[in-house]
């Protein structure tokens, strides 16, 4: 063996665990509380997308129980398709093997660490392996242990048992340490609750580790539409992704890569662009220089093309939000807006989603010392962390909630919920919990919040207005008596009588139903 | 209808109680919002009338309507008043202080936190709007006002029967009582009444036998005249036609006390053609007195709040006689005010002796 083999094998052994531990950070490994969130997300996300791809409403348990200091055991169960034997090695041990990787789609999850990153953490902090029950086929069970096989870089798996039995979906069971539980906004908790919200047609149960129990029931029973790979738009296309696309077409010439491979790239739009530039668009692709590149780019940026194809983008509907809203927050007052699709540098289409909801259930706390949250989402998943570089928290902070019925937006009982949907979100890391302000986005976003804004201020006015109705006429009905019994005295006129006028004439003018506001039903009871 | 000892007064009074009723039990009935309108009684609608010297109340009317939450409790309480009163006091012929009436109206609103009067405070005023709304005096609605005031002299009187002489009632006087309009007067012997503000020149006075010596009515308001010594002077003024001299501090607030009792105040603006005696003269203590009386060692040094009333004085229509404004000068520029107890510096009885009988013969008054 040479030493350079000798080198060469070393690296190799420990590159996947040296690998993990340098990036931790990057995949949501940083913090004890951030990464019992992480493990949660991914277990989860994998659970949902799971049932979606096979057509099925989830239904997702998971349980958190404490089993030391710093110490947990997950169970994340899901009612999916199972799992073929020969996947689960690939599934929970195996970095970087996603089907997700790079592709135009808009998708749910992270990179293609997912669950393996889980098993690896649960393998560095506890050395145990992470135990996986899953029925691929009816009427059979398939149990395993899976571990790391630092050393081949494969997965490892032991304690294989099949056996017939009543299952639907996998269960996953894995212990770690280094982790912490909380009731913070970027607890677990919260991560389901705002999940539960954003995909209001799974059911979630989640157990905490003081065995407090959480279900949120399934409010919508069609599955969303499965996303569908799309052509980049080419806009949004850079000197480097054209080069790469180039490279690898398939096509016999540049004009019919070109019009192959992106969206709204008409034979006419080819020749358009091919007349701004010094290239014969006849050569085959893989011909193609960075300066030929750098042309076509600059010769794209100077001819108009139509707006993105969005039928690729399936945002949540504003009535699928209005529902979760309902069932999660049973808000006194709730208003949705999904804006229409639009598109930002130039080719990337996005779709922007806000909802509000006001009273009830809304609001961090309860009553009185309830306060305004913002729930963000990217895809529909839940951003919890680096909220303050995050688009959606600057435009929340920069609209004036004032001229929306909303003095102090700190101490209002309201959720903001904003979903941005894309086929490619502009994270400002790649930590994946923060939204680029790009201007675009930041339009789209602050329009949406605008118009629930007037919405829930015309309530809150409303209500208001209400209020001061029903305190008006209370405080004249409590005098009624009085002045009733005090007139009689003096004219000897029937006290009842007066009473019977004066409450007739207070309810003229102050009752329900004289308000003028709108076919909105008094709920004074 | 007034059960016992019902004067003419006292039935008129009750009718024009009932008829407040009787107007908003028919706006009840019809349907209308029940409201009653009275005489605005703020500083704008305060007019002084030359012809008559007297303060009076303009003709600005404000409504009070019991459909306005900012009326309604206020609307409520006058109601009551005007109920209780009628009933409790005017027909039965009691009469009692406000005091009494606050603690008789005062109960919780049934099904509420809340009392149909907090604080005296509250029920006071809606005696003032009664008595502006209907111009009825307090003392007609069988309400007394403060107790306050003394008075001797060779007057005779008949007061619930008994017949009062003020010439033999010792070292105390007379006490005025709140009401005095049912005081019939069987004699009146004096050449002036001499009005003091302060009740220890009253003693020196009384004790020295000034008002024999110099055949007056003395009388003293302890302080700003209450209801009872102004219409009293009033009466005996106007009724026997004797002249009525107020002795005061020699300050804004002497000056003021003097200004209510001739031409009214603006608090009872709606009643000075019977609280206020328009032909009343102020005798001192004046400015020029100290300079010639030579008393300017025992004068006081004025605060800013006695320089900013006088200047307050010296702004109203009222005081804009010559003689006044020069008086008033006279103290914003010297900064100096005296109390009635400076003549003593001189002696004791030189108040009894010489200042008071030099001024009276002499007439050297303001107007």
């Amino acid at each position: 063996m040479t030493k350079a083999d000798t080198i060469f094998k070393e690296f190799r052994e420990h590159s996947v665990a040296e690998f993990f531990k340098k990036n931790r950070q990057m995949l949501g490994y940083s913090g004890k509380i951030r990464s019992l969130t992480t493990i949660v997300h991914e277990y989860v996300t994998n659970g949902l997308d799971a049932c979606e791809e096979a057509g099925i409403l989830p239904d997702i348990y998971v349980r958190i129980e404490q089993l030391g200091n710093e110490h947990y055991r997950v169970t994340v169960q899901d009612n999916g398709p199972g799992i073929p034997k020969t996947h689960v090695g690939k599934v929970f041990a195996q970095m970087l093997a996603g089907t997700k990787f790079h592709r135009f789609i808009q998708q749910r999850g992270q990179q293609g660490i997912g669950a393996s990153g889980c098993t690896m953490y649960s393998q560095i902090t506890t050395g145990k392996p992470t135990k996986i029950v899953t029925s691929p086929q009816k009427g059979k069970i398939y149990e395993c242990e899976v571990m790391f096989d630092v050393k081949r870089n494969r997965p490892l798996i032991s304690g294989e048992v099949e056996y017939p039995g009543d299952m639907q979906g996998t269960k996953i069971i894995a212990e770690f340490k280094d982790v912490t539980f909380n009731w913070s906004d970027y607890g677990p908790a919260e991560y389901l609750r705002r999940t539960a919200v954003a995909n209001p047609h799974a059911k979630i149960t989640f157990v905490a580790p003081d065995k407090q129990r959480f279900v949120y029931e399934r409010a919508v029973h069609v599955l969303p539409k499965k996303p569908k790979p799309s052509k980049p738009h080419p806009k949004g296309i850079t000197v480097d992704d054209l080069l790469d696309y180039a490279h690898h077409a398939k096509a016999r010439t540049i004009k019919s890569f070109l019009t192959q491979t992106f969206d709204r790239m008409s034979s006419a739009k080819a020749d358009e662009i091919e007349k701004l530039t010094s290239i014969d668009f006849k050569r085959k692709p893989d011909s193609v220089t960075w300066r030929d590149a750098e042309e076509i780019v600059d010769a794209i940026k100077k001819t108009k093309f139509l707006a993105p194809n969005t039928s690729n983008l399936y945002p949540m509907g504003e009535k699928q939000i209005e529902k979760a809203i309902l069932n999660v927050l049973e808000p006194e007052f709730h208003a949705v807006r999904t804006r229409s699709p639009s598109v930002y540098r130039g080719g990337v289409p996005f779709i922007v989603e806000v909802g509000i909801a006001y009273g009830g259930k809304a609001g961090k706390g309860n009553g009185d010392s309830a306060k305004t949250e913002v729930m963000r989402f990217a895809n529909r998943a839940p951003l919890l962390f680096d909220a303050g570089g995050d688009v959606i928290t600057k435009v929340v902070n920069e609209i004036d909630w004032k001229r929306y019925g909303m003095r102090k937006l700190d101490d209002v009982p309201a959720t903001i919920i904003v979903n941005v949907t894309s086929t490619y979100i502009p994270y400002t890391s790649a930590g994946k919990q923060a939204i680029a302000d790009i201007d675009e986005i930041h339009k789209e976003v602050a329009l949406a919040l605008m118009e629930v804004g007037r919405s829930v201020g015309s309530y809150i006015r409303r209500e208001a207005r209400k209020g001061e109705k029903q305190a008006k006429r209370k405080t004249l009905l409590k005098y009624v008596p009085e002045v009733a019994g005090a007139v009689a005295k003096l004219t000897g006129d029937s006290k009842k009588e007066l009473e019977v006028k004066l409450l007739d004439m207070i309810n003229r003018k102050y009752a329900a139903g004289q308000m003028g506001d709108g076919p909105e039903e008094e709920r004074d009871g | 209808m007034p059960k016992k000892k019902a004067t003419p007064k006292d039935k008129e009074v009750s009718s024009k109680l009932t008829e407040l009723g009787k107007e908003i039990a028919e706006e009840i009935k019809e349907g209308k919002p029940p409201a009653f309108k009275m005489p605005v009684r703020s500083l704008s609608n305060i007019h002084f009338n030359e012809k008559k010297q007297q303060l009076e109340l303009g003709k600005t009317y404000s409504k009070r309507s019991f459909m306005n939450v900012a009326h309604a409790r206020k609307f409520m309480q006058t109601m009551l008043v005007a109920a209780w009163v009628r009933n409790e006091l005017v027909d039965e012929g009691i009469t009692t202080s406000l005091r009494d009436m606050y603690y008789a109206l005062k109960r919780t609103i049934p099904g509420t936190k809340e009392n149909t009067v907090e604080e005296q405070s509250e029920s006071d005023p809606i005696v003032v709007d009664i008595e502006t709304m209907l111009d009825v005096l307090r003392e007609e609605l069988h309400l007394n006002a403060d107790v306050r005031g003394r008075v001797v002299g060779n007057v005779v009187i008949k007061d619930r029967g008994d017949t009062v002489d003020w010439s033999k009632l010792g070292s105390g006087g007379w006490s005025i009582p709140s009401n005095v309009e049912n005081i019939e007067f069987k004699s009146v012997d004096a050449d002036y009444i001499l009005l003091i503000e302060k009740n220890a020149a009253f003693e020196r006075l009384h004790e020295d036998k000034f008002w024999v010596d110099q055949n007056c009515i003395l009388m003293t308001s302890q302080g700003q005249a209450a209801r009872g010594v102004r219409r009293l002077a009033n009466r005996l003024s106007v009724e026997h036609k004797v002249p009525l001299y107020i002795f005061t501090d020699g300050d804004a607030y002497g000056w003021y006390i003097y200004s209510v009792i001739k031409w009214g105040s603006m608090n009872l603006a709606h009643v000075s053609n019977r609280l206020g005696t328009s032909n009343a003269k102020f005798l001192g203590l004046t400015m020029t007195d100290i300079e010639h009386y030579g008393l300017d060692n025992y004068t006081i040094k004025a605060k800013d709040i006695d320089l900013k009333r006088a200047r307050e004085l010296k702004e109203y229509p009222w005081f804009q006689a010559p003689e006044w404004q020069r008086e008033i000068d006279k103290m914003i520029k010297s900064k100096k005010k005296a109390e009635l107890e400076a003549l003593s510096s001189k002696g004791l009885r030189f108040i009894t002796e010489t200042y008071l009988p030099e001024k009276i013969g002499k007439k050297d008054f303001l107007p």
